[in-house]
């Protein structure tokens, strides 16, 4: 399975990197690839290329904040899940994308 | 110039409250001449505290204060003789904190590749073990300098 995530946070950017972490971590821990990209402060980082966005088979946006150029994920399947549920419950997350998507 | 040094390291603060806790720390960075102005450092923590907890999770925080009256970039390290309150996301008391003091012309934007940089460690359970653990200061110096060499030198 391939995934792919874009997290943010409104307030400060510690919440945007302890989720996309968190995913990373995750993700590794259960044979997942996974690459996401950050929208902080600080800007947009690790920014997701096209030809990832089409291989991957679902896209995880945080909903605490708008995510910018959403429509590149036009066609995919998307999950919202707040920054916090990333950081605290990312091995959860990964293990039920997996069982529904295979 | 480091930005973490020995006598930013407090083992074992005592504090029952998230000023006190800023207030202790923020009179190591200024005992090191860091501050130009420690009330006005101080104020711009405490201001930027109230616009939404720093509290992040695992029982850590980092308060930070971006300010004129700060002559160079630093972080201070405390771990807390008993846990406090500080409305954290999720919910759990703090126990370790980072407080960090940037200038106000600090470059680009390097307090907030030091929380990035910071926050993504803070998700390795080993990393925040050692942080909780750790007798040596020296050796925890050492640790929380080279996790944010890579996040300063860009």
């Amino acid at each position: 399975m391939k995934l792919a995530a874009v997290t943010a946070c409104p307030s400060g950017v510690a919440h945007t990197y302890l989720a996309a972490e968190s995913l990373e971590v995750a993700a590794k821990k259960n044979n997942v690839e996974i690459k996401v990209e950050t929208q902080g402060s600080i800007g947009i980082e690790n920014e997701l290329t096209p030809e990832w966005i089409k291989e991957v088979d679902a896209i995880i946006l945080t909903n605490n904040i708008g995510i910018k150029n959403e429509e590149r994920f036009k066609g995919k399947p998307i999950v919202r899940i707040s920054a916090g549920d990333c950081i605290n419950k990312a091995d959860a997350i990964i293990k039920k994308l997996m069982e529904k998507l295979g | 110039m480091e930005v973490i040094t020995r006598e930013l390291v407090d083992l074992n603060l005592e504090a029952t409250s998230v000023k006190e806790v800023v207030l202790s720390l923020g009179e190591r960075i200024e005992s090191i001449g860091r501050l130009s102005n420690f009330d006005g450092y101080i104020d711009s923590v405490m201001e930027r505290e109230e616009l939404t907890s720093t509290g992040i999770g695992f029982g850590i925080a980092i308060p930070h204060g971006k300010s004129e009256h700060v002559t160079s970039c630093t972080v201070a390290f405390a771990r807390l003789t008993s846990p406090i309150e500080w409305e954290s996301l999720d919910e759990q008391p703090v126990k370790i904190v980072f407080l960090l003091a940037v200038p106000e012309a600090c470059k680009g934007d390097e307090h907030l590749k030091i929380i990035a940089a910071l926050s993504r460690k803070l998700i390795h359970e080993d990393f925040r073990q050692q942080l909780e653990t750790l007798e040596d200061e020296q050796e925890l110096v050492e640790m929380i300098n080279e996790t944010l060499a890579n996040a300063i030198t860009k």
